[in-house]
This record gives structure tokens, C-alpha cells and sequence, in this order.
């Protein structure tokens, strides 16, 4: 019986190590495969759409129709078949319009706190998890007289139906208690 | 006449908002049921307000009654009927008139379906603080934004008519309605939470009892924002749906914060832990509803689709300011009663799912209220000027994304308290090999590219654990097994898979190129043949329109089109779009002979998005999931993975109530 059940997991251990294989073998194919390096049709398109439109609110010189984005489009293309970097491309930009004509921010001076503050966010908010789950991981490992009691009133609660919230809600005058 | 009749329904509103709210508050807190069975009076004097206030700017609309003030702005003589009718929508003031119609709707709708309980001080709360909103929302139409003013007709007056790009797709009808159910939809909820804080009765009662309405109010916000997304890839012609811009953003804040709401709610109801979390979640996506609008309406951020500016802006941010006060001091004050009693076992548990799945709803709605207001305070600050676009919000959320995804597919199989590693092997099994299967038959289909796989795969993932789901529970229960919440819920999951599914390929393999054409010439874009055959306009005293007949692999003929609305010189262009259930092809006429010369060449937009019906496809079936989810399923369904042994309960169920 226990080799019978050892036997499964193995062969479930070998059938996801094989899925593991397939998915990486996939997104490698995807990934190395992929069309060659970037054409500068490719390019033009890429950094049209990393430029705002001075005029319009923010949309992309590829996206909008006014007469100065396609200024921008005309004089990226015509950059590019010159052979330009991208960042003389951009500091052109700047050059002839402001700092603004950037859809992404800088990441120096002020605007550096853009792309700061959401990995702060995303550090704390993982942390609060990895800590509520952890403490509270350890708090419960025994169960207090409350804590049955509270299991058992779950089990009552779980009877009743949803349109029955008309009851004083036992749970609530205890949990304040 | 309507002027009069129209201001007077808004000073009814005002005041039965004010008296039945007063009158409220001095019932409860001086214990007198008979007062607090006369709110419910006031509550329906503001219904018959609202109607009368909507009715009355429908009629002058439609009569050209130009005296009226918001009918100069948006009327005109030539606007077809059902733009007319719009048209009530499509400017700051009347859209006051709508918000405040919702809202009073909703609040029928709630005094109906309690109508048994109102001598309870919860849903005399929950009245009280409807009816402090809507005494807002009336206060506005009374006050900075009357839409009512009568104003002097010139002679021979006619108006110039809703803004062109609102009089141009009939989803205009649809859109903001929708939009407007849902943000107006959490203000039930929101009542809820505030009349609970209040009471102390914080426990789950009322989660419970507003569990439908959040629901039905997500499922309205979410409509309203993919038809949104259809009407600017429909209407805009710059070949997207979605441009990151400050008036998206603003729908997307409340969705984001309602959808991990949603989630964490599950916690408490089955476990009472997150009260504060929770309570913190629905305050501030009843808030972000107010933020939202006060960073569309008040003219404050720059945007294509901020169709009305006015003076609302600071009200609108003063009531913003006043909601997020009231939450956070009533939260504080009922610290010591929402400590919760339970708490989290494992990390391979539901409940620990639900927190992530918070975390990443939380960090990816802060990263869209950060580019959204951070070019107004840094220019505030120190007067730099940037602007934040697409790359960064798309930099941003799309590991947020993958995460989602991830969640999507592993969160639904996690049972309650506690899994093992085999359970997860054993339940994840089929959602897995769904996963790879999607890669790999994308992979023999030619499709290629990093993030766009990794998008099939974990879609697969997400979509095989939500099928499981369902197909457990058709087979337990039958048709039942598609309604409820649980079922219903992995109907939106798979909603969003399409959605997903639909942005990546729509987005990593769309080809965009423009080509000028003389006519007969034809341009060959992703494998198709587009001939400018030839152009031709029409004129009405409204509009002068102008279109190109282009043929489409030597077959049909579609028609992209400009239109150049006379009364306010604005050009609109009229993309014609070929939907394809493998690509959409999308033609927008980018620059026209403006003399009508037929031999004079034209620059034709070609755009070629695979897939992009995936995405509508998803939103519908969003929208019919939330329609599932509502629809009461069975009590406790049986199919939920549980880990702990439950009780039969059988017939107890109907007995228990």
C-alpha cells in the first residue's frame, strides 16, 4: 500500500518536472526564436510610441493625428535611416520641445521618485504578507478554548442563510467583547 | 418653463436629501421609530426628484429649448435624435443630472428590498448616509453646476451640439451609463460600511447583506470600462483601446480596489479576519469614484476624453476629502472592535491567496494613481513638467499582470486553512497541462516573443483551474453549477483570460503602417491587399463627410471615413474596422484631398490586430459571470474545497432562516 503511494508521487514528482521542462523548452523556443534583431521599421514604430504629442494630452506621436505628431514621425523616421542613436533622437526632442515630450519619466531629478516609490510599495506589501502569514502561522498553532469556540459558532453560522442577516450577529457583540 | 420646472426638481431633491438625512440622524440618535419611518418618504420625494430633473432635461433637449443653459451648450437643431438624447450625458452639468438619477434608482432599489427592516439602526444608517450623498449630488445641480440657468436665446439660435466624438457610435448611448452604474453602485456598499462603523455592528452581517450589490456594481463599472475601450477603439482612430490616460485611469482606480475588495471580503465571511482591511477597501473605492470624477471633470489633468470642465472640481475634491476623513476616523474609533478572530495557518491556503491577491491589486492601483497625479504635484512642487504615458504603465503593470495571472490559476484550486504539496500537485495537474498546451499550440501556430508566451501559458493555467472549477460543480450540481458566486466568479476569471489573451497578441503582433495612395493603387499590410478604389462625401447642414472606398483583398469594399462637424470645426475621423475572430483589420483615412479632387492621392492607416475580439469576448463574459454571481446559488455549495469534513446539512439550510 505505502509503495503503492510512494510510487504515485514519484510518477507525479516525473509528470510536473516534465510539464516544468515543456513550459521552459516553450517560452525558450518563444523567446530565442523570435524575428532576428529589430528592423528599423521595428525601431521608428518603438520609439513613436515612446514620445508624447506636445499637443495632445499626453497621447503618443503614433497614436495622434495632429499635424506636429506627425512632424515627430516624419523627422524619427528620417533620424533612423540616418543611422541616429536613440539617444540623440531623444535628446533632440528634448531639445526642440521640453522634457515633457517624454512619455516615460526621466529617471533622474524628481520624477526619479516614480519608479522608486511603487518598488517601496511592492517591498512593504510583500513584507506585511510574508509577516501576517508567518505570525499568524505561529499564533495558531494551538487552539485556545476562544479559539473552539469560535469554530463552533462558525459551524452554527454556516447553517443560516445569507437573507438571515436580520439576526443580531453573535459573532460581532463577541468578537468586541 | 423647463428652466423653472428643472431648477425646482433639483431644490427638491436637495432638500428632501437634507431633511430625510437630518431627520434620520435625529430619529436614531434620539431612538424615535416613528421619525425614522418618515425618512423613508424623504427618500422617495428624492426619486421622484431625480426623475423629474432628468425628464424635464430630456424634454428641453428635445424641444431645442435653447433658454436653458446646459440645452445652448449641447443642443442643436440637427442632432439626430438618439445623440440628443445622449447628449444629457455629454457635458459636466447634465452628467450631475444622470449620477444623481442612479443614484437615486439605487436608492430605491435598496429601500425596496429592505423595505421590512427599516426600524433597524443599521439600514437607517445606511439611509442617512445615502441620502448625505445624494443631498451632495443635488447640491451641485442647485448650486456650481445648475444646468438649469436660464440664459437669453440669441435670434435664429441653434446650439453646436454634443462634442463630435460623442455624436459619432451609438455605444455613446451605452458607455456612460454603464460607467455611471458602477461607480453609483458602491455607493450602497459604502452606506453599508459607514452604518456599521457606526452601529459597531462590524461584524459579517452586512458584508453579507451587500454582497450582491458590490457585485452588480463591479460588474456595471466593468462593462462600462470595456465598452469604453471599444468605443475609443471604435470612435478615437489611432488603432488602441487603452492609452493610460488620466480619465481610463480614473475608471480603472475603484475597479482595482473593488476587485481585490471582492476577493478579501471571501476572507472574512468565512474566516472574520481583515475586518479593517476590508472596511479600509470599500471606503476607498467609494472614494476613488469621487477622486476619479474630480480628476476627469475638474479640467486639472490633461486628457482626450475630459469632455467637461467646469467649477465642480473643488466641491469634488472637498467631498473627497470628507469621505476619506469620515472612513479613517470611524475606522479608528472602531479599532477595538474589528480585531479579528481568526487568523492565517499557511501560505499554501485560500486566505493567503486572497491577501496577495490584495497586495498586487493594492500595488497596482497605487502605481496608477502615482503616474496619474504625479505630473500634477511634481509641477506643483517645483514647476518640472513631464508627462508619464503608456511605457510606463505598461512597464509597470505588466509583472503585475503575470502575478495576477499566476493567482488566477492557483488561488481557486487552494483549499481553506491549509494544503499539502501533493493536493496542489494533484488539483493543478489538468490547469497545467492546459497551460503548457496553450503554449504549445501557440508555439506551432508561428507565435513568438517572451511575454506574449508567457501570457498563453499562464492564461491556460488560469483558465484549466478555473474550468475545474465549474466542471466539479456542473457535474455535482448541474445547471447549477454555473451560478453563484464561486462559479460564477471563474466565469469572470476566464473573462479575463480572453482579455488578457486578447491585449497580448493584439499588442505584440499589431502592424500599423501608412501608406498614401493614388487611386487604384493598393498596399499590401500582414498578408492583406488594401486598394484605394476611390472617395466620395456626402453633406448635411450638420456635417460635411468625406470616405474612401477601399478594397480589402479584392473582395469587399470598406469605407474609413472623416467627418467635419460644421458647428464647431472639429474633424472627426471614422475608422472602418474588419473584426476577425484571428485579426481585426482597421483602416482610419489619416489625411483626405480636402478640395474633393477624386485623382489626388490619400495617406491611409492600416492597423492589423490579432485577436482583439478576444477581448470584447472577455468583457462580455465578465459581465455574465457578475450576472451569474448574483443569481442565488446554493447555500455553502458543496464543491468549494474545503478542507475540514462539513456536516451534512440537507434540509437544515431552509430551516436555519
Amino acid at each position: 500500500m505505502s509503495s503503492g503511494v510512494s510510487n504515485k508521487l514519484a510518477s507525479m514528482r516525473a509528470v510536473w518536472l516534465g510539464l516544468l521542462i515543456a513550459s521552459v523548452a516553450l517560452l525558450s523556443i518563444a523567446t530565442f526564436d523570435d524575428r532576428g534583431p529589430e528592423t528599423s521599421e521595428e525601431r521608428i514604430q518603438r520609439l513613436s510610441d515612446s514620445f508624447a504629442c506636445p499637443e495632445c494630452d499626453g497621447q503618443a506621436v503614433s497614436e495622434s493625428n495632429a499635424a506636429v505628431a506627425a512632424n515627430i514621425r516624419t523627422f524619427i523616421r528620417d533620424r533612423v535611416t540616418e543611422g541616429a542613436t536613440d539617444t540623440e533622437i531623444r535628446d533632440e526632442l528634448i531639445r526642440s520641445y521640453s522634457s515633457d515630450v517624454l512619455l516615460n519619466p526621466p529617471s533622474e531629478g524628481i520624477s526619479a521618485l516614480v519608479w522608486i516609490l511603487p518598488v517601496v510599495v511592492a517591498v512593504f506589501g510583500v513584507a506585511g504578507l510574508v509577516v501576517s502569514i508567518r505570525r499568524d502561522g505561529e499564533g495558531s498553532r494551538t487552539a485556545s478554548a476562544a479559539d473552539v469556540a469560535l469554530v463552533a459558532e462558525a459551524r452554527t453560522d454556516s447553517t443560516s442563510t445569507d437573507s438571515d442577516a436580520s439576526r443580531p450577529p453573535a459573532s460581532e457583540s463577541d468578537s468586541s467583547a | 418653463m423647463n428652466s423653472a420646472l428643472g431648477f425646482a426638481f433639483s431644490v427638491l431633491g436637495l432638500s428632501a436629501s437634507v431633511f430625510g438625512a437630518l431627520g434620520g440622524i435625529y430619529a436614531l440618535v434620539r431612538n424615535t421609530p416613528r421619525l425614522l419611518v418618515t425618512v423613508r418618504q424623504w427618500a422617495w420625494l428624492v426619486l421622484l426628484a431625480a426623475v423629474g430633473a432628468f425628464v424635464v432635461m430630456e424634454v428641453a433637449l428635445f424641444q431645442r429649448d435653447y433658454s436653458v443653459k446646459f440645452v445652448q451648450l449641447v443642443g442643436s437643431d440637427s442632432t439626430p435624435p438618439l445623440f440628443n438624447f445622449a447628449a444629457l450625458w455629454s457635458a459636466l452639468e447634465g452628467s450631475i443630472i444622470l449620477w444623481a438619477l442612479i443614484l437615486a434608482g439605487y436608492i430605491a432599489a435598496y429601500l425596496w428590498k429592505f423595505r421590512a427592516r427599516v426600524l433597524d439602526p443599521l439600514h437607517g444608517w445606511t439611509l442617512v448616509v445615502l441620502l448625505v450623498i445624494s443631498a451632495f449630488f443635488f447640491g451641485l445641480m442647485v448650486g456650481p453646476a445648475n444646468p438649469f440657468t436660464e440664459v437669453a436665446v440669441p435670434a435664429n439660435f441653434s446650439g453646436p451640439g454634443p462634442n463630435p466624438l460623442l455624436q459619432n457610435h451609438v455605444l455613446v448611448a451605452f458607455h456612460p451609463p454603464m460607467l455611471y452604474l458602477g461607480y453609483v453602485g458602491f455607493s450602497v456598499p459604502f452606506a453599508f460600511a459607514i452604518a456599521a462603523l457606526i452601529t459597531g455592528r462590524v461584524g459579517e452581517g452586512w458584508l453579507v447583506e451587500t454582497r450582491r450589490w458590490t457585485v452588480a456594481a463591479w460588474g456595471f463599472l466593468t462593462l462600462g470600462i470595456v465598452l469604453g475601450a471599444w468605443w475609443s477603439y471604435e470612435v478615437l482612430g489611432w488603432g488602441g483601446y487603452w492609452a493610460w490616460d488620466p480619465v481610463e485611469n480614473a475608471s480603472l482606480l475603484p475597479w482595482l480596489t473593488g476587485t481585490a475588495y471582492l476577493h478579501s471580503v471571501m476572507v472574512q465571511e468565512r474566516r472574520g479576519m481583515l475586518r479593517v482591511w476590508n472596511l479600509s477597501l470599500l471606503c476607498s473605492t467609494f472614494a476613488l469614484t469621487i477622486l476619479g470624477t474630480f480628476l476627469s471633470r475638474s479640467g486639472v489633468v490633461d486628457s482626450v476624453h475630459a469632455f467637461s470642465e467646469g467649477s465642480v472640481g473643488p466641491w469634488l475634491l472637498v467631498f473627497f476629502t470628507v469621505v476619506s476623513g469620515v472612513s479613517i476616523g470611524l475606522i479608528a474609533w472602531r479599532g477595538d472592535r474589528l480585531r479579528s478572530p481568526g487568523a492565517i495557518d499557511s501560505a499554501l491556503s485560500r486566505e493567503a491567496s486572497f491577501l496577495a491577491n490584495n497586495v498586487i491589486f493594492g500595488a497596482l492601483a497605487f502605481v496608477v494613481l502615482l503616474g496619474t497625479v504625479f505630473p500634477l504635484l511634481a509641477e506643483a512642487y517645483d514647476g518640472t513638467r513631464l508627462t508619464i504615458g503608456r511605457p510606463y504603465f505598461d512597464s509597470m503593470a505588466r509583472p503585475i499582470a503575470f502575478v495576477m495571472l499566476f493567482l488566477m490559476a492557483a488561488a481557486p484550486v487552494l483549499p481553506w486553512r491549509k494544503a499539502s504539496g501533493e493536493l496542489l500537485a494533484e488539483r493543478l495537474f489538468w490547469p497545467a497541462v492546459m497551460g503548457v498546451g496553450a503554449m504549445f499550440v501557440a508555439v506551432v501556430l508561428g507565435a513568438r516573443g517572451f511575454y506574449p508566451m508567457l501570457t498563453f501559458g499562464l492564461g491556460g493555467f488560469a483558465a484549466g483551474a478555473a474550468l475545474r472549477q465549474v466542471t466539479l460543480a456542473t457535474r455535482r450540481q448541474g445547471w447549477r453549477g454555473f451560478v453563484g458566486r464561486t462559479n460564477g466568479g471563474m466565469i469572470v476569471h476566464l473573462g479575463i483570460v480572453l482579455l488578457a489573451v486578447g491585449v497580448a497578441s493584439s499588442e505584440a503582433y499589431k502592424t500599423d503602417r501608412t501608406a498614401t495612395l493614388l487611386p487604384g493603387q493598393s498596399v499590401e499590410v500582414a498578408g492583406h491587399t488594401f486598394r484605394y478604389v476611390s472617395f466620395e462625401g456626402d453633406e448635411t447642414s450638420q456635417r460635411v463627410r468625406i470616405w474612401a472606398n477601399v478594397e480589402i483583398d479584392g473582395d469587399e469594399i470598406y469605407t474609413p471615413a472623416q467627418t467635419r462637424y460644421t458647428e464647431r470645426g472639429m474633424i472627426v475621423p471614422t475608422p472602418s474596422v474588419r473584426p476577425g475572430f484571428s485579426e481585426d483589420l482597421f483602416l482610419v483615412l489619416d489625411d483626405a484631398p480636402r478640395n474633393g479632387d477624386p485623382d489626388a492621392p490619400i495617406r491611409l492607416r492600416v492597423v492589423v490586430r490579432p485577436m482583439i475580439t478576444w477581448l470584447w469576448a472577455g468583457g462580455v463574459l465578465m459581465g455574465l459571470g457578475s450576472l451569474l454571481a448574483i443569481f442565488p446559488g446554493r447555500r455553502r455549495r458543496g464543491t468549494e474545497p474545503v478542507s475540514a469534513a462539513v456536516p451534512p446539512r440537507g434540509d437544515v439550510v431552509g430551516a436555519g432562516a
